[in-house]
């Protein structure tokens, strides 16, 4: 009984956010439908029955997080900031970034929606790994940040510079897939998670402020997959040009 | 019923090994108490039932509503519909989003209180608002996405120079709170809909840069909100 109130408290509000949030789109969809589109009665069943699922699954997924992964976030955070050799948190970040991005529901149907709009050439997983370096590359730079007190400026300016001249040298189609992924990557395991990790971390160290110094994570890990995605663009540019050389000597050959 | 099951082997390998590098870290440095490894282990089980519902329904509510909408827009072949749906599309999904309310409160305290909440989320739906436009208006188009990202970061970054320090990573913080999981597939397949309605020369794979530009508004409300209340 004790475990059922402690994973089940405070899901009502979980429950009336949620449903504020999916709310929008049904109305939209129920404007739609009695003004334009008029589908059929089964179609409509199946979308409301579709909304019901991901609703349920929403709540519970986000209660998950708030009785599993925010407290073990302040908890961790805390007490890996008391350690003495404290630059073990410079590792476990990269090592918790890489995973974390597997539990994002939006990541996953990112994912899915560029393999299938790539009719396959891009893979859901190589998609999957290069926003997984992504976030644990920005996780870590953020636990080095926190420890060493380096300004959030030093690392945002040169990384959006860095972005727009890797820009140059991917797909046009590429460069949009990499800023959604910046996108994507801040769900709500970055935000409630990672955040609550890093300023625990931030309330643990001395001179750094929570507020201050534990917000710059989410910053870092809207960023740091754009790149990651960019370096991918690049090599499969590269591919794609040995390839077509291939074909080419072949030609010739032939 | 074998999609649901295919769902649910994904979700295993999505959360499950979080979850492992959780607990082997508590367990060398920091152990759980043992209520707090149940609810711990409980509240990931949960976390794999709800992904796995969620990507499940999703497919058939979410996207599939995104994908008619943006079909439609399309079809009406009118920008001025295009326009006004874009807009109140963006702003209703994002002042929805929880995220948002958090946020608002952030801004409120950073400010002290003279940014309150209801002016914050008013503005981060404008600007989610007029992005979503604008990236409907490039499918159209064939605008260069490079360009409008550029000019937007240099415009954020020109403006964080104006607003207080405390202001910026906040304002960069709130790009993610509008790409949430209902934004980011619903939005997604409003793109890929409306790319599949004006398909020209190209393969026609060029759906992405709805949730960029989605993101890249309220980044840009929030600095014009700290530049105005310095």
């Amino acid at each position: 009984m004790n475990l059922f109130y402690s994973l089940f408290y405070g899901i009502q509000d979980v429950a009336w956010e949620v449903f504020l949030a999916v709310l929008p789109i049904i109305l939209i969809f129920l404007f739609l439908n009695a003004t334009a589109l008029r589908l059929r009665a089964p179609i409509i069943k199946r979308i409301m029955g579709g909304f019901v699922v991901t609703y349920l699954g929403l709540v519970l997924f986000l209660q998950g997080v708030h009785v599993a992964f925010v407290p073990a976030g302040e908890y961790l955070g805390t007490a890996l900031a008391e350690l003495e050799y404290r630059w073990i948190l410079i590792p476990l970040g990269f090592a918790i970034g890489f995973l974390v991005a597997f539990a994002e529901p939006a990541v996953q149907v990112m994912v899915k929606q560029v393999e299938e709009m790539t009719s396959g050439a891009i893979r859901a997983r190589v998609m999957l790994l290069a926003i997984s370096l992504g976030v644990a590359l920005a996780v870590m730079t953020a636990m080095i940040r926190l420890l060493a007190g380096i300004s959030l400026w030093w690392i945002l300016i040169p990384g959006y510079i860095l972005a727009f001249i890797l820009g140059r040298f991917v797909e046009p189609e590429f460069l949009a897939m990499a800023f959604d992924n910046g996108g994507v990557a801040t769900g709500p395991m970055c935000s409630t998670f990672i955040l609550s990790l890093s300023v625990a971390v931030a309330a643990a160290s001395p001179g750094r402020d929570p507020l201050l110094d534990g917000f710059g994570v989410v910053a870092l890990i809207a960023l740091a997959p754009i790149l990651t995605t960019l370096v991918l663009g690049f090599f499969y540019r590269q591919k794609e040009a040995y390839r077509k050389r291939q074909c080419e000597k072949q030609a010739r050959d032939a | 019923m074998k999609k649901l099951i295919n769902s649910f082997k994904e979700v295993i390998v999505s959360i499950l090994p979080m979850t492992v590098l959780i607990l082997i870290i508590a367990v060398i440095w920091a152990p759980f108490s043992p209520e707090m490894l149940v609810s711990f282990i409980g509240g990931a089980v949960m976390m794999m039932i709800g992904m796995a519902l969620f990507l499940f329904g999703a497919d058939i509510s979410m996207m599939e509503v995104g994908e008619r909408v943006g079909n439609y827009l399309v079809h009406r072949r009118s920008l001025k519909i295009l326009i006004i749906a874009g807009f109140f599309v963006g702003m209703f999904v994002t002042i929805a989003e929880p995220d948002v309310q958090v946020l608002a409160g952030q801004v409120s305290a950073v400010s002290d209180g003279q940014i309150n909440r209801s002016m914050l989320i008013a503005v981060v739906g404008v600007g989610v608002g007029v992005f979503l436009v604008i990236a409907l208006l490039r499918f159209v188009f064939q605008m260069k996405l490079y360009h409008i990202l550029l000019i937007g970061y240099i415009v954020v970054f020109a403006l964080s120079f104006f607003t207080n320090p405390e202001m910026a990573p906040v304002a960069f913080d709130s790009g993610g709170v509008t790409t949430g999981p209902i934004t980011v597939p619903f939005i997604l397949s409003l793109g890929s809909g409306i790319t599949s309605g004006v398909r020209t020369s190209k393969e026609g794979t060029d759906s992405f840069g709805i949730v960029a530009l989605s993101s890249l508004g309220p980044v840009l409300a929030v600095m014009i909100l700290g530049v105005i209340f310095r």
